[in-house]
């Protein structure tokens, strides 16, 4: 495929609309810096969006097919580096989620979520029929489980729990029945008092929180609830940029990373809040045209895990910092500060973009 | 597409999966419109109160001044502990490390935590004031780690003289829960300090003045980040007092180790020149929020420090009463300033035996008064009977306050055949009134009423005692106006009050040449003479007499009257005598302009005063203070 034909079928609105995003992070970031009278934290930012574009160029480079083809590889190379981290990883808030390299840190956790992506596309795109077989199902199911069950040995609850949107929704694609699905839905309920046994005190008392807010003022509420007022005091248009006070002063955690809608709508107000969800859309709408217009199954897979990815990610950061869901630490894809996320964004763009680019080619 | 049109199932899903999407958005963005435009006012407020921080700025106190503008009390900049409740985990372990490191008392903040139980936790309790500059900067220097601990500066009192003048001046302390619930105590916050006694808590309106306001941009952790607005603080007014620093430190100089009392005052203007009481405390021990180990040893102290002597313990006269009751058998046209009576040394009335000093002889006013006879005041007291003597005594301001501007004033006793029914329920015995006549028995009375009593000798009129120095009137005093006894009789006791001092009498060594000093000695029993000669020689020691002096000065127009008690001091006329009339001798010079004596101007007690931190060290940390 020569690259001019390649630029020709580029879906440009996806890539304005990421870009757009990206930039809208770093804005936050030099926003947040401007506070500091320090600008490393943009700096930072701006190198790792560097980075970040050379992940994406990779990953759109390859001929999707011969990642997929490889991505029993990468897999296990995963569950490896998961293996490795509960062994020798570094614990950061709580998490033993890091694998140290001298002064280089990742968290494999995050890039795993795009083999996660490419081995299920690898493994379901081969299948021919309409619907699931269970015995596939079951399988997918074993083999999705396994990396997830050694994040959540990690301690990292958040991470975790981002995989199985991925799953969930790449076997919905492949053709689990509405029947299975219900049956699955039921078992979760059966479940999940159970489930709830095994949360930690903390985590029970997030949930709680989220359902009232008053409970406890000063400690989880105290997150949740700041974050909205911090919003609310935004109002329509914003604070400006640089003024939101609130957010930069510490009464919200984590501004820069898993609060950074909060210092958004803080600074913007709902317009900058509209704007970022309006671009948040086309990139899923263009995601969705993808998958639909995507030259095999395999190709269709991969957006969808793609878009579960950052509707998943979506959903549960914007749904905590607006206070509908539980504080989950999870960083909004694209806007937030920092590296794993971003690069995981990156290659999640590159892969939709590398089955945009080849939805002509020969089967 | 060969593959999608096959797969219509994948279609379906993506539809639905499009659907979703579609209304997660409209969803989320009617969330952001309800907190950022439907409510925003209310979170607005929010805001605006979790970052702004309002910070009472305390005002220092007025100054006190003495009547030649001597500094007594000012204020000096101190830093406070403080610790935010809610920010620690664990206080106490907090506390723990304080106390190791910084060798503070770890009971006194138990203490200090257990009285504040009912702050809310994210007020700041203070810990510990007057912070040497070594605890500042090993606070400072762990805001990190210790983030619940703070530094505050605020001015605290600070008494020049230590010790001198104590009980007028009083001091101050942090503000009790109890008195915060008082009215009075003007716009009262928690960690003001007030007067708790002497003038700092009669003026103490006036001497705190007016808050200031500081507001401030706070982080979430409550550190400083901008100051938006500061009101600044008023000084409270500064307070001149009559008191003059030297008789003061005089009086205090010749009560020396002995528990006792001396008031000097001008009897005209009503101003008091000098009030001592002894044993006396240093009052900056409380600026600095008095540790509950000295408080008790002060409260515990058989001495009483705290006592002021002068206005709130009540003594028998002894013979000073002597005068006043001469001026009632005048007065009351029983006797005329020639009437004689005979003095044999003793005296039986009501068949009980009265005795006197010694043999007099013939008496008249004049050498009753000038040798203190007894047997005088013993006759002339028999015919006007207990409630005539008290009708006089009352005249002399005696057994009601006489409104000097101090708290805790006492009233003494003036008895009264009424007042032992109704206190006693018994009837009064004529022989007790025996014993009034000399000012012994029932009747009592403070330092500073007797000093009023003779001023109204020395001059006719009632002095209305303060010590504020005004140019104004004192409207709140009691009795103000001309005495009710006729002038010749008070001129008849003023010339036997200068023969007292002039002619050998009992009190000369009172004498200050050139000054025509008048007055009265007076040695009053502590117990009977009966149980005194039971006791061991040891508790005769302790059982003595109280020596009373009291006098005026010049004859002609006085200008001051002098009252000393020593309590257990012997005889006035050796106990009490020289220590007036060293005062009205400085009073004299000073007052002439005859070689002053030599006082030192400056305090010699900085090395008492724990090293309070210089502001400056604030500048070298993190800047959270910029005052």
């Amino acid at each position: 495929m020569s690259f001019r034909k390649a630029v020709n079928q580029l879906d440009f609105l996806l890539i304005v609309s990421a870009l757009l995003l990206v930039m809208t992070g770093l804005l936050a970031a030099y926003s947040l810096s401007l506070g500091d009278g320090e600008s490393s934290l943009y700096m930072r930012q701006l190198s790792r969006v560097g980075i970040a574009f050379f992940i994406c160029i990779f990953f759109l480079y390859i001929d999707y097919e011969i990642l997929t083809y490889y991505s029993a590889v990468f897999y296990a190379f995963l569950l490896i580096l998961l293996l490795g981290v509960l062994l020798f990883g570094t614990e950061i808030n709580g998490s033993r989620s890091w694998l140290a390299l001298g002064e280089f840190r990742m968290q494999p956790s995050e890039p795993g979520k795009i083999v996660f992506i490419l081995f299920f596309a690898g493994m379901l795109g081969q299948l021919k029929k309409d619907y699931l077989s269970y015995a596939k199902m079951a399988q997918c199911t074993a083999l999705g489980l396994l990396p997830v069950g050694l994040i959540l040995l990690q301690g990292d609850l958040g991470t975790a729990v981002m995989y199985l949107p991925i799953l969930a929704g790449m076997l919905w694609m492949s053709g689990v029945r509405i029947k299975v699905m219900l049956i699955i839905l039921l078992c979760l309920l059966l479940v999940a008092p159970a489930g709830w046994m095994m949360l930690k005190d903390y985590q029970k008392l997030r949930i709680k929180t989220v359902l009232n807010p008053e409970l406890d003022p000063q400690g989880i509420g105290y997150q949740t609830r700041q974050s909205l007022i911090a919003m609310g005091s935004g109002g329509f248009f914003g604070k400006g940029i640089g003024q939101g006070l609130h957010a930069r002063l510490g009464f919200v955690p984590e501004s820069h990373t898993d609060f950074i809608f909060t210092l958004l709508v803080e600074e913007t107000g709902f317009l900058g809040a509209l704007f970022v969800l309006t671009l948040y859309l086309i990139m899923l709408w263009r995601l969705l045209e993808i998958s639909r217009n995507s030259r095999n199954r395999s190709g269709l897979l991969i957006t969808t895990g793609v878009i579960c990815f950052f509707f998943s990610h979506l959903i549960i950061n914007i749904g905590m910092a607006t206070g509908i869901l539980p504080a989950i630490g999870i960083p909004l894809p694209l806007l937030s500060y920092g590296g794993s996320s971003l690069m995981a964004s990156a290659a999640a763009l590159g892969l939709a973009i590398n089955v945009n680019i080849r939805r002509f080619a020969n089967t | 597409m060969e593959f999608n049109q096959d797969n219509k199932i994948f279609f379906t899903r993506l539809r639905i999966l499009q659907v979703v999407i579609l209304i997660v958005f409209i969803g989320f963005s009617l969330r952001v419109w309800q907190i950022t435009v439907a409510r925003y006012a209310e979170y607005a407020e929010l805001a605006e109160r979790n970052q702004l921080r309002r910070i009472n700025v305390l005002a220092p106190r007025g100054l006190l001044l003495d009547r030649e503008g001597r500094i007594l009390a000012d204020n000096v900049n101190s830093f406070s502990l403080v610790i935010y409740r809610n920010k620690s985990d664990c206080v106490e372990c907090t506390l723990d490390d304080l106390c190791r490191e910084l060798d503070f008392d770890r009971s006194e903040f138990s203490a200090i935590l257990e009285e504040n139980k009912s702050v809310p936790s994210f007020r700041p309790v203070t810990l510990s004031e007057r912070l040497t500059m070594q605890q500042v900067s090993w606070v400072l220097s762990r805001y990190r780690e210790y983030p619940e601990l703070d530094i505050t500066e605020a001015p605290i009192r600070h008494y020049r003289y230590s010790t001198l003048a104590s009980h007028v001046i009083g001091y101050v302390g942090r503000i009790s829960p109890q008195e915060l619930k008082t009215p009075s105590y003007p716009n009262p916050k928690p960690g003001h300090h007030v007067g708790k006694d002497g003038i700092e808590k009669t003026y103490n309106t006036r001497l705190m003045g007016r808050d200031g306001l500081r507001t401030v941009l706070v982080d979430s952790v409550g550190r400083i980040q901008k100051e938006l607005r500061f009101k600044e603080p008023r000084k409270g007014s500064d307070i001149t007092l009559s008191i003059d620093l030297d008789l003061q430190r005089i009086a205090e100089e010749s009560l020396g180790e002995r528990s006792g009392a001396i008031v000097a005052l001008d009897p005209v203007s009503g101003e008091i020149l000098a009030l001592a009481s002894t044993p006396g405390f240093d009052p900056n021990n409380f600026s600095a929020g008095i540790s509950r180990k000295k408080w008790e040893d002060l409260i515990q102290d058989p001495g009483k420090p705290l006592l002021n002597r002068a206005i709130s313990s009540v003594f028998s006269p002894g013979s000073i009463f002597k005068p006043m009751l001469a001026a009632a058998g005048l007065e009351s046209g029983i006797r005329e300033e020639n009437t004689p009576a005979f003095c044999g040394g003793a005296i039986t009335l009501y068949g009980r035996p009265f005795r006197c000093t010694s043999s007099h002889g013939e008496v008249r006013l004049k050498e009753a008064i000038q040798h203190s006879c007894n047997i005088y005041f013993y006759l002339l007291g028999q015919e006007l009977g207990i409630d005539r003597i008290a009708e006089y005594s009352r005249k002399f301001g005696l057994g009601s306050p006489t409104g000097i501007d101090l708290p805790n004033e006492v009233s003494g006793l003036v008895p009264t055949r009424e007042w032992k029914r109704q206190a006693l329920g018994e009837p009064w015995y004529a022989g007790e009134t025996i014993s009034v006549a000399i000012g012994q028995g029932r009747i009592n009375a403070t330092p500073i009423q007797l000093a009023r009593a003779i001023g109204i000798i020395a001059t006719g009129k009632i002095p209305p005692l303060h010590i504020l120095k005004t140019t104004g009137p004192i409207t709140e005093n009691s009795q103000v106006g001309d005495a009710e006894f006729a002038p010749e009789h008070l001129e008849a006791v003023r010339k036997a009050m200068w023969s007292v001092v002039n002619e050998w009498g009992t009190g000369w060594r009172a004498m200050v040449p050139g000054f025509d000093v008048c007055g009265k000695t007076g040695t009053a029993q502590l117990i009977g003479r009966e149980v005194r000669e039971k006791l061991t020689d040891e508790a005769k020691e302790r059982f003595t007499h109280n020596a009373w002096f009291t006098g005026f000065a010049p004859l002609e127009n006085p200008e001051i009257v002098v009252t000393v008690i020593v309590q257990s001091g012997g005889g006035g006329s050796t106990g009490a005598a020289p220590l007036a009339g060293r005062l009205l001798k400085t009073y004299y010079q000073k007052s002439r302009g005859i070689e002053p004596e030599p006082v030192n101007q400056e305090p010699g007690n900085e090395e008492s005063v724990p090293e309070p931190a210089a502001a400056s060290a604030m500048e070298n940390t993190e800047g959270t203070q910029d005052q």
